[in-house]
Parts: C-alpha cells; sequence; structure tokens
C-alpha cells in the first residue's frame, strides 16, 4: 500500500490517485474524505475524481445500515440446536 | 463438524464494534446463567441474538439453507465455549467473531481458498471493477437505498462480499479481517476498495440487479 506521508496532494495525478484511494479511505477513520483538507485542490480541479469519493462514501455509509437485522432464521434451527443439546 | 483449532480472535476491543453493540437488557445475566447451564437462559440468548448470527451467514453465504445450517453451528458453538467468554468485548461482537471464524471454515472445507486471497478472492477479470471508475458513466444518480445496496451486495464476487461485508456492514477492522481471512491488511484495504467500486458500477442500474435470496426470506 502506498505510504501517505510522501505524498504531494497538490501535484498528484489522476493516476496517482487512482494508486492512493484505498489507503487514504482506510486512514480515514470516521470523517469523509471529500472533506479532507488535503485533497480539496485536487479534488476541485477533478470534478470526477470528487464524485468517485463522494459515492464510495454513500456506499460505505448506506452499508452501515444492514448491520441491523431484517432476516430471521426458519423455527426449525432453534428445534435442532434443541435437539442436540439434548444429546 | 470438528471445532479443533477454531479460535475466537483475541484482538484488542474495537471501539466501534462496542459502540455499534449496546449491552441488550438481560443479556449479562443470561449469560451467567447460561454459563451454568441454565437452559431457559439459553434459550433467550438464542432469541437475543439470531437475527444478526443469521444475517450474517446469510450475507457471507449467499444461500438461505446454508446460512441457517451454519446458524445452528454457530449456536451449539456458542454453547461449548460460553464458558471462556470474559466480557473483554460486547457479547455480540465476541459471538459474531466466532461466527466469521466458523463460516470461514465451511467455506475452506468447501474449497473457497480464502488463504490464498490474490487467487481466489480476486475475482475473474469480467467481474473486477472497470478502470474508468472516474468517467460519468459509473456515477451514481444520488443516494443508495437499503434495499437496492443488499441486492448489489449479493452480487459481489465471494471474495469482494466477504471483505465488504466484514468491513462496511460488520465494523471489522482491515487487521482483523486479515487474521480472519489470513491475508495482509493492505490486501484486505485494496479487496474493499474494489468492492466499492463493483457496487458503485452495480448500483448504475438497479433494475438489472438479480434479487438477493436473502430478500426472498420472509420475516416471521
Amino acid at each position: 500500500m502506498s505510504d501517505l506521508s510522501k505524498i504531494d496532494f497538490n501535484s498528484m495525478t489522476v493516476a496517482e490517485f487512482e494508486q492512493y484511494l484505498p489507503e487514504l479511505f482506510a486512514s480515514g477513520g470516521s470523517g469523509r474524505l471529500s472533506e479532507d483538507p488535503r485533497l480539496a485542490r485536487f479534488l476541485a480541479a477533478n470534478p470526477d475524481c470528487a464524485a468517485l469519493v463522494r459515492d464510495l462514501e454513500t456506499i460505505a455509509e448506506t452499508a452501515k445500515n444492514l448491520f441491523v437485522p431484517d432476516q430471521e432464521p426458519s423455527d426449525e434451527v432453534w428445534t435442532n440446536i434443541e435437539k442436540k443439546l439434548k444429546q | 463438524m470438528g471445532f479443533q483449532g477454531l479460535q475466537t480472535m483475541q484482538t484488542k476491543p474495537n471501539a466501534g464494534l462496542f459502540k455499534r453493540n449496546p449491552p441488550i437488557a438481560g443479556e449479562a445475566e443470561a449469560i451467567e446463567r447460561a454459563k451454568n447451564g441454565d437452559a431457559d437462559a439459553f434459550s433467550k440468548l438464542y432469541a437475543l441474538h439470531k437475527r444478526r448470527v443469521y444475517t450474517l451467514c446469510l450475507r457471507m453465504l449467499g444461500n438461505v439453507s446454508e446460512a441457517e445450517d451454519m446458524t445452528q453451528e454457530a449456536f451449539l458453538h456458542l454453547f461449548r465455549k460460553l464458558g471462556s467468554f470474559r466480557g473483554e468485548s460486547a457479547f455480540s461482537t465476541w459471538l459474531h467473531r466466532l461466527t466469521v471464524n466458523l463460516v470461514l471454515m465451511h467455506l475452506r472445507k468447501k474449497g473457497l481458498q480464502l488463504v490464498s486471497l490474490e487467487e481466489t478472492i480476486n475475482p475473474s477479470e469480467e467481474d473486477a471493477p472497470k478502470r474508468d471508475f472516474g468517467s460519468r458513466d459509473t456515477q451514481l444518480a444520488g443516494s443508495v437505498d437499503r434495499v437496492t445496496l443488499e441486492r448489489a451486495v449479493a452480487s459481489l464476487p465471494p471474495g469482494y462480499r466477504m471483505v465488504f461485508v466484514l468491513h462496511d456492514v460488520e465494523g471489522f477492522e482491515h487487521n482483523e479481517i486479515a487474521t480472519m481471512l489470513e491475508c495482509s491488511t493492505g490486501n484486505s484495504k485494496s479487496q474493499l476498495h474494489k468492492a466499492r467500486l463493483k457496487l458503485r458500477e452495480l448500483l448504475r442500474y438497479p433494475d438489472q440487479l438479480p434479487e438477493a435470496e436473502s430478500s426472498r426470506e420472509v420475516v416471521q
């Protein structure tokens, strides 16, 4: 993975941005990459890259909503568990 | 199924998971009673956690029958291992790690070589995200709803789906995922990024997404 400390964010190319992106997202913690001041100039100059960042943030944020379960196993699962525990 | 060698991960507690797994009323008491063999208390633990465990299995496996089998295995394993739960992490976090490890072991037995992440988690050329991901053609029109994202996740190649579910849905850190999948943290980061790029592509045309098996389930 890329060493972010060596990156010149203002002069990087789109190809370099693509290369750094996984690490940039991973190092961002709970902050939004689209609001990272280091990237402000680059994203303003590259609207497609800015749109990409926003889309990936949207996907990651919506994924958090999937954490709450909406599915339930059939009653048979507990019946089987009880049966096996009694054995 | 043998459980020799299966270990619950002992990593430093993940603050995010604690936050997302607040204590459930009556859970601590049920855990203590179940540790002493109280069947009703174990039944309560099942009732409290069956949906989360089942949903996790379903997302990782993409198959109702297998997900039910693994839910059963997870709770049987829980019954055997409950005495070793020391409360260093939220109970549900501990249970989820146990479940993930069981599912991964199941997949390895089935022949999915998760160990060799580069080879098997990396999908074929046609499944991989396209290179022109910065172009306007691939941009999302706006927000993404939960149901559509669920269908898109179900359409991901298994390796991408695994890392995406573990990180973005379940909240595991890259170092935890790397340990579970026996790969490098760099690889986990890279696979997650590719998974999100692939989802972006899939979400551009939500009408073309197949119905997820999980969404065909009727919640009882």
